[in-house]
C-alpha cells in the first residue's frame, strides 16, 4: 500500500503516542495570506501511530519544527489514495480544528483542496 | 535471589448472547509468564473459568487483557488490589491499544513483547523502583527469542467440555504485512511479517501435550516460501489444528491438509465467485470453512447483507462467525468514523465486535444491530452452532483414528462443561 509521492513534499517523522516513532507526509503551502499544512497518512510506511490518532501533538510538532503557530494555520488530514480495491482507503480530506477539548473534523471535497493547493 | 509470587489474571468479560462458549485456554498469560525469570512463581487465573482468590498471597499482581472489552474489568481488578496494598502492572493486546486509559488504573503498564525485558522489570519491583511505564512500543525483540508458552500455568480441567480438551493456542509468528481496515495488529505487532525460526515452531508445537492447536497467527499467507517450509516440517507431529487465513495455493493447501489442517477462518466479504471456489478449494482438500463475515462497513446496505448472508447457505460453510465493525482504537475504522463524527459509544465494555458502537452509514445503529442478530439466527436455523462444532469435531476425530492419533476423552469430565456441572440428560440448543 505504498502512498503517492504527490501527497507529499518531504516525509515528517514525528513522535507519535507513548514516543513510538511515527512517520507522515508533509506539505506546507501558503494560500491566500494563510498557512496551510496538509498531514497525509502513510498506512505501511508509518512505523507508528496515525496522524489522527497523534492529532494536537503532530500539529504542534509541526509547528514547532516548522516555526509556525498552530492558531495561525490551516491543518488538514488527508487520506491518500492508494489505489487500492477498497473503498475504505479513498482519497479523503478533513479540515482540524484543535481550539476544543477535542479535535473537531470537516471533511473538505478533494477538488477543493486541490484547487487551494494549486491557487 | 529473592524470590516474587506474582499472581497473573486473565479478567473475564461478557460472552456474546445467543452464540455458544467454548473458553479457549488464553495465550497471551501464558506467553507472558514463558519471559519471566526464574526466580518470579506465577499463580494464575483465568477469570473466564474461575474466580479471582483475593486472598491469595502474592508480592504483585499481573493483568493480562487481550480484548477490549477486558480493560474496565482489568480496572475493577486493579482496584480491588489496591484496596489491599497489592501493586498492579498490566500489559497485554488491548492494555496497549487503550494505553492512556489502562496507565490511569494501575501501578505499572507494560507496552509492548516482553521477551528479554522482565528480569530487569522485576528487578525494578525488588528495589521498590517499579516504573509507571515500561515502553517497547515498535522495539520488537528478536523473534528468536520467543520460546515456548508456560501452559503448565493452565488448570487443564477447566478448559475442557464434556470430557473433550479444548485446543492449545499456538503462534509461529507476530506481526503483519497487512494494514487492514478494521485491524490493530500491525500497530501492535509491527508492519511486517515476523515469522518465528521453523525448528523453534516444531520444537515448540512437539512440546504441547495437545493433539489439536489453534495457530492464532494473524494470516499464515503472508510469505509462501515460509507457509510451504512451516506445513512440511510440522506435518511429523500429526498434529490437527485451527487457523487463520491459509495462501491460496494448491500446493500450499496440499501440504497445509497433509500438515494437519484442520479447519480455517476465512473472511466471506462479498458473494462473489472467487469466494465460492475459495471456500471450494478448501474443502476439496479437506480443510473445513468457517467464515468470517464483518457487518456494518459503509459498502454494505441492508439489501447487501441480506444477500450476504443468503449466499453463506451455497458455499457449504462449515461454521460462520457474524461480528459487527467495530472501531478499535489504533486501526484505520476508528480514524475514519471518529473523523466523521460516527463513534456514538465509547464504552470499552461494548467493543466486542457483537455490539454496534457507531453509526453505520446506511442504516440505524439497531437495524445494524437486529441484522446482525439475524444473520446468526438465520444461519443456524436448521443446525445449532453446537451440532455443527460437533460435526467438525467428527471429521478431525474420524481423521485422527485413522492415523492412530485420537486420544478418547477424559471420561472424569464427561459431566463437566468448562468446570460447571452439565446435565446431560437435556439436550442443550445454543448454550
Amino acid at each position: 500500500m505504498k502512498v503517492p509521492k504527490a501527497y507529499y513534499d518531504e516525509i515528517f517523522p514525528f513522535r507519535g503516542q507513548w514516543d513510538m516513532p511515527s512517520a507522515c507526509g508533509l506539505k506546507i503551502r501558503e494560500v491566500e495570506g494563510k498557512t496551510v499544512v496538509i498531514v497525509t497518512e502513510m498506512y505501511q510506511e508509518n512505523p507508528g501511530t496515525s496522524v489522527t490518532y497523534a492529532g494536537r501533538s503532530l500539529a504542534e510538532q509541526i509547528c514547532e519544527a516548522k516555526g509556525l503557530q498552530l492558531s495561525d494555520i490551516i491543518y488538514l488530514e488527508c487520506t491518500p489514495d492508494t489505489n487500492s480495491k477498497l473503498s475504505f482507503y479513498d482519497e479523503e480530506y478533513f479540515r482540524v480544528d484543535f481550539s476544543g477539548e477535542r479535535p473537531a473534523y470537516t471533511q473538505l471535497p478533494a477538488e477543493e483542496v486541490h484547487k487551494l493547493l494549486r491557487s | 535471589m529473592e524470590s516474587i509470587k506474582m499472581k497473573l489474571i486473565y479478567p473475564k468479560w461478557q460472552k456474546l448472547r445467543g452464540q455458544t462458549t467454548f473458553n479457549l485456554p488464553p495465550h497471551g498469560p501464558v506467553a507472558f509468564a514463558a519471559t519471566l525469570p526464574d526466580y518470579v512463581e506465577v499463580s494464575f487465573t483465568d477469570e473466564n473459568v474461575e474466580a479471582i482468590d483475593f486472598d491469595e498471597s502474592c508480592d504483585i499482581v499481573a493483568l493480562s487483557t487481550m480484548l477490549s472489552t477486558q480493560v474496565k474489568r482489568a480496572w475493577a481488578i486493579a482496584d480491588e488490589y489496591h484496596r489491599r496494598g497489592k501493586l498492579v502492572i498490566a500489559g497485554g493486546i488491548s492494555a496497549m491499544l487503550h494505553a492512556e486509559d489502562m496507565v490511569k488504573h494501575v501501578d505499572s503498564l507494560f507496552l509492548g513483547e516482553s521477551e528479554g525485558r522482565m528480569d530487569a522489570v522485576m528487578q525494578d519491583f525488588l528495589r521498590g523502583e517499579l516504573k509507571k511505564v515500561y515502553n517497547y512500543m515498535g522495539q520488537m525483540p528478536p523473534i528468536e527469542s520467543v520460546g515456548p508458552c508456560r501452559r503448565d500455568l493452565y488448570k487443564r480441567d477447566l478448559y475442557n467440555h464434556k470430557g473433550v480438551p479444548m485446543v492449545d493456542l499456538f503462534h509461529a509468528s507476530r506481526g503483519c504485512r497487512f494494514s487492514c481496515y478494521p485491524c490493530a495488529v500491525s500497530y501492535l505487532g509491527g508492519r511486517q511479517f515476523r515469522p518465528r525460526p521453523i525448528d523453534k515452531v516444531v520444537e515448540d508445537m512437539a512440546g504441547i501435550d495437545n493433539n489439536r492447536l489453534f495457530i492464532v497467527d494473524n494470516s499464515l499467507a503472508q510469505n509462501k516460501d515460509w507457509e510451504r517450509e512451516l506445513f512440511k516440517a510440522i506435518a511429523p507431529l500429526k498434529k490437527k489444528w485451527i487457523s487463520h487465513t491459509i495462501e491460496d495455493d494448491p500446493e500450499i493447501l496440499d501440504l497445509a491438509a497433509k500438515a494437519g489442517a484442520w479447519y480455517v477462518y476465512q473472511a466471506v466479504y462479498d458473494t462473489s465467485d472467487y469466494i465460492k471456489e475459495r471456500v471450494k478449494r478448501y474443502h476439496d482438500n479437506g480443510i473445513g470453512v468457517e467464515g468470517t463475515i464483518l457487518l456494518g462497513l459503509d459498502n454494505q446496505t441492508e439489501d447487501d447483507i441480506k444477500r450476504l448472508i443468503d449466499f453463506l447457505g451455497e458455499i457449504d460453510l462449515d461454521l460462520a462467525e457474524f461480528t459487527v465493525m467495530t472501531p478499535f482504537p489504533h486501526t484505520k475504522g476508528y480514524d475514519d468514523l471518529l473523523r466523521q463524527g460516527r463513534i456514538i459509544d465509547f464504552d470499552w465494555d461494548h467493543y466486542n465486535a457483537g455490539q454496534v458502537v457507531f453509526q453505520p452509514k446506511h442504516m440505524s445503529p439497531e437495524r445494524l444491530q437486529e441484522l446482525y442478530d439475524y444473520a446468526w439466527q438465520s444461519f443456524y436455523k436448521d443446525e445449532s452452532q453446537e451440532a455443527k462444532m460437533f460435526n467438525l469435531f467428527c471429521q478431525v476425530a474420524l481423521r485422527e483414528m485413522n492415523e492412530g492419533t485420537y486420544r478418547p476423552r477424559d471420561r472424569r469430565l464427561m459431566n463437566q462443561s468448562f468446570g460447571h456441572a452439565v446435565d446431560r440428560s437435556k439436550r442443550n440448543v445454543n448454550t
